[in-house]
């Protein structure tokens, strides 16, 4: 009986070892080995900051020719896409199965989606990145890029929205702007009635407090929708909530800008982009004294669009002020060549170190990913960065449906109805809730 | 408008190309000894590979053309009808049946993509076929430094990217410093939001496109005209006819051809309206603007629902089929 029982103990103990090898085998064999690869990587990346030839590529130029001249056989090919264009290139791109290895995505936009993990396009980063590497790493940046438990992607940045202040047009109509930059709706509200103005005496306005766009993918005016508590879906994402009145108070308020106090010009509420930043931001127009952006704008306003401006919280309403933020990073597209996918990660890695972080928190007008970049205090010269950094913890992020996009096109569609007066808030909500629900069965 | 139907005759499209050299009451043959000879080939194969073998310079011309003709038009129409059947997904679609299709019925989006597409459609074609006759009558009867002056400048508008145009447009409509506001400021009309309310979005992109010069349209009316016999002319003149009852009763019937192949063109081209919505609108405010081919471009690129999109595409494709089996017949009814 001993000698049987000896047998099954051995027998147990040898299984549990073999699995135990096997088990690591798989691992490696998943991870794959990045020396063994030699070949071509692929990465896709948007025009960033200028250098003295006014080359907007020349960070990851410079970085390839590193990594090239360090890793024998491997060769770093960048294709340059403008930003505008990422999300429609990358779809196609994906549609055909002819995707870069490493594209710059924020997985919670428009290019890439959850069915896209779902479905196998995005390559999880696991095997490359122990619970040590993740460390350094602020946890919603990582949330941004984990879903079912697996990292889908490197964080390199975060961003949020931000109310600017154009000072000068404050100091025109004898504004006090908001102190530390917060203030209530009231106060906003009261600031765009003394900020609209006729200049010249024609009668007509020449100064408008505020405007925003409403656009499908665009968010500048949604913590304006968030002031008063609510959010678009339910905690399970099974409901459509915007219709709760505190949202449908807060839509209702942010179009009577235009609609009823004349505060903002006929444009509010309406799809152009561009005109709308360059009422704020160009020398020749400044037609609009406040406009929310996301902190891309406080660089160009430092930059090519030189303002004299300030950073303000969104106004609180009910609740605390809130913001919308976004994160990018680099996410890994589907690899046949476990070796190559070894290569990708480490290139990944090599262009997300914490000094990298730094240098494009620095020139590019983002937040680090990494807590150890934020560390080293890259906007020490810069207090408007500076102030738009501290409302990383009003971030609101937006609900991770796999069908977010067609769900954000119903409602901003209704958005625009309010804006433009041809729906009350409450209609277009009760409109838009129809067409979610239908998404959401 | 498609540079590849531009340079088709309407002849070769309609078989009546000796149409506008005949006098009238004259039967055209429908067809000559040549085609009487493929007529008769094109039941027996060994005939039909003797006439292809005898006629292989021709052929190896056409070879380019079918080549690129096959990988970029045969093929992916092809494969957008298979796609209509699946649920698309990247690693394996899965076959659904006719599911794609109903959705495309039930859908309220694609309803009133089709609704607004429709209006479009059955404002500007007759406009623009119409205007084309009509300016195309009036610069024929100009010298010839004259005609060629105003065909090269109708027809600019035909070789500009419609990007282009779309953002000029774009900033006519501009509500605090476009031209169509400053002008209406004139008479002491306020501004008006074009492309910002769901009642002027719409017919703000209709009239752009009605304003377009049809450089087409234009061009083909001016050779058409040019091939009408003068006799015919002469013979109204002597009957009394004025020059108005000439144009209506000699050169519009004689035209007719070139009025079908024209309004054919149009037609497709409406249907297809693509870049000034995702240029001007994207579709909105709301649905306002939201037409069949941006519908799908959305469906697809955006959404990534490949099958859904290939059924919208076939629902376009049948639309369009229709429209043009109908205007064929009506147009050819007296033929």
């Amino acid at each position: 009986m001993k000698k049987v029982w000896k047998k099954s103990a051995l027998a147990a103990l040898t299984l549990g070892l073999a699995a135990t090898v096997l088990a690591a085998c798989g691992d490696k064999e998943e991870a794959g080995n990045a020396e063994e690869f030699k070949g071509k990587i692929t990465i896709w990346d948007g025009p960033r900051w200028p250098d003295a030839d006014d080359n907007k590529f020349h960070w990851l130029e410079e970085k390839i020719k590193e990594y090239e001249e360090a890793n024998d056989g491997i060769e770093v090919d960048l294709v340059q896409v403008p930003w505008a264009e990422m999300g429609d290139k990358l779809g196609v791109a994906i549609a055909g199965k002819a995707w870069p290895d490493i594209a710059p995505v924020d997985i919670s936009g428009s290019a890439v989606s959850i069915d896209h993990i779902e479905q196998g396009v995005i390559e999880a980063l696991d095997p490359y990145f122990d619970k040590d590497a993740k460390k350094d790493f602020y946890e919603n940046a990582l949330d941004a890029y984990t879903y079912d438990g697996k990292l889908y992607g490197i964080p390199n940045s975060i961003t949020l929205h931000t109310m600017l202040l154009n000072l000068d047009l404050f100091e025109e109509a004898g504004v006090e702007p908001p102190k530390d930059g917060k203030w209530t709706y009231d106060e906003f509200l009261s600031a765009a009635e003394k900020l609209t103005f006729d200049r010249d005496g024609d009668g007509k306005t020449d100064v408008h407090g505020f405007s925003t766009y409403i656009l499908p993918g665009y968010y500048e005016a949604w913590p304006f929708f968030y002031k008063n508590g609510g959010s678009p879906l339910n905690e399970d994402l099974t409901e459509f909530t915007f219709d709760s009145p505190e949202v449908v108070k807060a839509i209702q308020d942010l179009a009577d800008l235009k609609l009823k106090h004349k505060v903002a010009p006929e444009t509010h509420g309406g799809n152009d982009v561009g005109g709308t930043f360059q009422a704020w931001a160009n020398e020749e127009q400044r037609t609009v004294a406040m406009q929310p952006w996301a902190t891309w704008a406080i660089g160009a306003a430092q930059g090519k669009y030189p303002t004299n401006f300030m950073v303000a919280e969104y106004p609180s309403g009910d609740k605390d002020a809130s913001t919308i933020g976004g994160v990018g990073g680099w996410v890994m597209m589907h690899q046949d060549d476990v070796n190559k996918k070894a290569a990708v990660a480490d290139f990944m890695k090599f262009i997300s170190t914490a000094e990298e972080q730094y240098n494009m928190a620095q020139h590019y007008g983002i937040f680090p990913a990494r807590v150890s970049a934020s560390e080293m205090d890259p906007f020490k010269d810069n207090p408007e960065m500076t102030r738009a950094m501290e409302m990383s913890d009003q971030v609101v992020m937006l609900p991770r449906h796999p069908e977010w996009r067609k769900i954000d096109e119903a409602i901003q569609n209704e958005l625009q109805l309010v804006f433009n007066g041809e729906k009350t808030a409450e209609q277009a909500m009760a409109d838009a809730k129809k067409a979610v629900d239908k998404i959401l069965e | 408008m498609k540079a590849g139907y531009a340079s088709r005759t309407p002849a070769s499209l309609l078989g009546g190309g000796n149409m506008t050299q005949m006098p009238m009451g004259a039967v055209p043959k429908k067809k000559d000894e040549k085609l009487k000879v493929i007529g008769k080939a094109k039941g027996n194969p060994r005939k039909l590979f003797y006439e292809m073998k005898r006629n292989y310079s021709a052929y190896l011309f056409l070879l380019p053309k079918l080549i690129l003709f096959t990988l970029f038009v045969a093929i992916p129409v092809v494969w957008a009808f298979v796609l209509s059947f699946q649920k698309y997904k990247i690693f394996g679609s899965e076959f659904v049946g006719f599911e794609n299709y109903i959705k495309v019925f039930e859908s309220d989006a694609f309803r009133i993509a089709l609704k607004n597409t429709l209006l479009f459609t059955v404002v500007t074609v007759p406009f623009g076929v119409i205007s084309a006759l009509v300016l195309s009558t009036l610069i024929f009867e100009l010298g010839k430094l004259s005609q060629s002056l105003f065909r090269s400048a109708f027809y600019l508008p035909t070789v500009t990217s419609m990007v282009i145009i779309a953002m000029v447009w774009r900033w006519m409509y501009n509500y605090d410093f476009g031209l169509f506001n400053y002008v209406l400021g004139w008479f002491g009309v306020g501004p008006v939001n074009w492309l910002g309310q769901s009642n002027t979005a719409l017919w703000a992109l209709i009239i752009m496109q009605c304003l377009i010069p049809f450089g087409v349209g234009i061009i083909m009316y001016l050779a058409s005209m040019g091939s009408i016999s003068q006799s015919l002319y002469e013979a109204a003149r002597m009957d009394g006819a004025s020059r108005f009852k000439q144009w209506i009763h000699i050169t519009i019937p004689l035209l007719k051809p070139t009025t079908l192949y024209l309004v054919l063109l149009s037609t497709i081209g409406s249907f297809q309206v693509f870049t000034q919505i995702i240029m001007m609108t994207g579709g909105g405010p709301g649905s306002a603007t939201e037409t069949l081919v941006h519908l799908i471009y959305k469906t697809g690129f955006r959404d990534f629902e490949f099958g859904l999109a290939g059924a919208q595409s076939v629902v376009l494709f049948v639309i369009i089929l229709i429209f043009s089996v109908i205007q064929f017949r009506v147009l050819r009814h007296d033929e």
